[in-house]
């Protein structure tokens, strides 16, 4: 008898708890279904209507979906999303880790580097984008000065007026702000690792290249592949730096999705069509976690 | 003592605080959203406070939106809009027309008599489907501007034809000079200036006209011709700011240094160009406009393209119409206020359609200003008019135009695609019922 009550006091007490989480819970679920899954929903459902943004919308099937995937400029966009994902996947995350790597070995002045690089990364996208604007204008920038007072021609192009050029152009811009964030990340990992593996390291004759290889890089695998994870879904969702100082210009040369999602919905009034582009990227993002959830379920310590 | 005071001072200073509250509770705001750093900066005393003054009980309330036809587009769908709808242009007014959400103005028109205040191609610009739903709060046309101290060294003259332009164009080119500068960062549409252009000078105001009314396919031969013709001068050529990646890497800031300074000798652009004349006085040089050359003899004696900056309609939800009317009439009731307020914008914004004589305009103001307007007044009242895009040009063949544009320039879409595309686009429009209307040429007064 004794035993029950104690066993149905323990199971009300345990049921409490788990009601006391659950409102702590509520708050944030309704805050998550008001602003995320309820505008998610409507977006998706959008994707199925010719919805000019305004007035009334008509259900339309497939027929966004059957045009995208005619549709030239998105692929070319797509293909951008793409080229954009490889560089930032290898120019920043090398310069991050050797940055972070050099920077590790250094007592004195390491704050200040740390602040130096991280910077840019604080800064508004709105202005890194003027300045970058302004530095590389074909009649005023560094290009045309270099040209004019030492015959350096290299730079003396209107690297955002150029097709081949534009995306990279903008890359680089954006390059410029995130790249002090992958270093401070890595150097925070780094400062991490265990000292010893390095003596150890030492002791068997490994250089400092070897010791990268054989005891930074596998100590902060997590974190590198977070990194990689969050680049791969961020380079599917660019939009700012390109849309500031390019639009998507010229003639599509520095097209991505996003731009191309929002010229779509506000430039030519197809919210509709927009909200299928929408679905791409959001597709996109689940295949990038996706596979990372893989990676983890199959054993990979990440 | 001390505490009977300090209730007293209380008391006061709650009752000082309140009234002004109370008092702003009985007003009734009469909205109007706008377009930042165009307003005229007077405005506040010449319209704002006047109106005010001459409507007791109510307050008009004039705030400026970034990016505010977006601003706009989403605040109406959610029935949160100002009582004064200002659009871009007649073409956007289209779909709040057809999603019932601005009202006819056909009664106020009558009421106040707008059609005789108004010049009549810019009333007439207001009509979607025979019923009035918007004016136009300004009203500009493409020019030439040119850097006169520069052509009067060189011993240049305003080309009037295309022999003239071109063999102009080789000689600034020999100079080391830009022959136009202009460029479409910051505001990819830009490139419709151009097209517009080419189309009116080369194909001609008649052809243009006929598409625009159906009678003529946009793939015939005369508009191939306009646009191999700024294919040619803006990418073989190079003659627009040095290149095509010039083009594309500059924008309304370079304009100004550029041409003032003489690097650039021309520049084919909006009368909102007015407003960056200033930098002329930096350099020390002098400016000048010129209608813009007859490319070919088929578009005839030079015109004048009509153009409507932004447009005003009342709100169909707005608790107040009669009063926001009352705002829209008293804009258009006198034209000396017009152009006082327009004088501050350098009459490049804020210029209402209003009928003017260059006696109106204030003691004092640049002979350059008024030789513009006058000149556009005698001319479009020949009835020699183009028709720029933003006007005319339904939303979706209007951006398919400025859009498809840079491929063609780039040679990845041929002009004949890019035409059908065009027609296509306007095929699209016109069974939706988005098609605009048009004054003809020859019958603009």
């Amino acid at each position: 008898m004794a035993a029950t009550s104690l066993h149905r006091e323990a199971h009300q007490a345990r049921r409490r708890q788990q009601i006391s989480g659950w409102l702590f819970v509520v708050p944030v679920l309704l805050l998550n279904l008001i602003v995320v899954v309820i505008p998610s929903i409507a977006g998706l459902g959008m994707a199925f209507t010719d919805w000019s943004g305004v007035g009334s919308m008509n259900f339309v099937g497939l027929a966004n979906f059957r045009q995208l995937l005619q549709d030239q400029v998105f692929f070319k966009a797509l293909i951008h999303n793409l080229i954009w994902t490889v560089f930032f996947l290898t120019i920043p995350v090398a310069l991050g880790l050797l940055g972070a790597y050099l920077l590790s070995g250094i007592k004195r002045g390491q704050m200040f580097f740390r602040v130096a690089y991280f910077i840019p990364y604080v800064i508004a996208a709105v202005v890194n984008a003027q300045l970058w604007r302004f530095l590389l204008n074909p009649r005023i920038g560094i290009g045309p000065a270099l040209a004019k007072c030492c015959g350096i021609t290299f730079l003396d192009v209107a690297i955002f007026g150029s097709r081949d050029l534009a995306l990279f152009g903008v890359a680089f811009v954006d390059m410029w702000h995130f790249w002090g964030f992958l270093l401070v990340l890595y150097l925070a990992a780094m400062s991490a690792v265990d000292v010893e593996l390095y003596e150890v390291a030492r002791l068997d004759g490994a250089g400092r290249l070897q010791q990268f290889r054989y005891v930074t890089l596998p100590s902060i695998r997590p974190t590198l592949v977070f990194t990689i994870l969050m680049i791969t879904i961020w380079s599917g969702l660019v939009f700012d730096y390109v849309y500031i100082i390019t639009g998507g210009g010229p003639a599509n040369a520095s097209e991505v999705m996003g731009t191309y999602l929002y010229t779509s919905a506000f430039e030519r009034f197809k919210s509709g069509y927009a909200a299928a582009v929408g679905v791409f990227m959001t597709l996109w993002v689940a295949i990038a976690t996706g596979g990372f959830v893989l990676l983890r379920r199959l054993g990979w310590e990440i | 003592m001390k505490a009977r005071a300090l209730s007293v001072v209380l008391i006061v200073a709650l009752f000082l605080l309140v009234t002004p509250i109370v008092s702003a509770q009985d007003e009734v705001v009469i909205s109007w959203w706008t377009e930042p750093n165009s307003v005229p900066t007077n405005i506040q005393e010449l319209f704002i406070d006047p109106w005010n003054e001459a409507h007791p009980g109510y307050r008009l309330e004039i705030t400026e939106h970034e990016d505010l036809n977006n601003v706009l587009r989403t605040a109406i769908t959610a029935g949160e809009a100002p009582d004064i709808i200002q659009s871009p242009g007649a073409s956007f007014i289209a779909e709040f027309v057809n999603a019932g959400l601005v009202q006819p103005l056909d009664d106020y028109a009558a009421q106040w008599g707008w059609e005789d205040r108004l010049l009549p191609w810019a009333f007439q610009s207001g009509f979607i489907g025979g019923k009035l739903y918007s004016v136009p709060l300004t009203y500009e046309s493409m020019i030439l501007m040119y850097n006169r101290t520069l052509f009067e060294e060189k011993g240049w003259t305003p080309p009037t034809n295309l022999e003239e332009f071109e063999a102009l164009a080789e000689a600034a080119v020999a100079e080391g000079i830009y022959p136009l500068i202009y460029g479409n960062v910051g505001w990819q549409p830009t490139n419709e200036h151009l097209v517009g252009i080419y189309l009116n000078n080369v194909a001609g105001p008649e052809n243009v006209y006929k598409a625009l009314i159906g009678e003529k396919p946009w793939t015939d031969p005369e508009f191939v011709e306009a646009m191999e013709l700024l294919r040619t001068h803006i990418a073989d050529k190079g003659w627009f700011s040095g290149g095509l990646e010039n083009y594309f890497a500059i924008g309304w800031d370079d304009y100004w240094p550029t041409l003032s300074s003489g690097e650039a000798a021309m520049m084919m652009i909006g009368t909102w160009g007015f407003w960056g004349v200033g930098a002329f006085e930096e350099t020390g040089t002098e400016w000048d406009w010129a209608p813009l050359p007859v490319f070919h003899e088929r578009a005839g004696e030079y015109n004048y393209e009509l153009a409507t900056g932004s447009t005003l309609s009342i709100n169909a939800a707005s608790e107040h119409p009669d009063v926001a009317a009352e705002v829209i009439d008293f804009l258009l009731s006198d034209p000396d206020r017009v152009l006082d307020m327009s004088a501050t914008q350098s009459f490049g914004e804020w210029m209402v359609p209003v009928r003017i004589t260059p006696e109106d305009f204030p003691e004092g103001v640049d002979e350059r200003f008024v030789r513009f307007f006058s000149d556009f007044a005698k001319v479009t009242g020949e009835g020699r008019i183009g028709y720029t895009t933003w006007t005319f040009w339904p939303a979706g063949p209007n951006v398919q135009l400025w859009e498809e544009i840079e491929l063609v320039w780039y040679g990845e879409l041929s002009v004949e695609d890019y035409l059908a595309n065009h027609q296509a686009a306007w095929d699209e429009a016109r069974a939706a019922g988005a098609v605009l209307n048009v004054p003809a040429p020859g019958v603009a007064e």
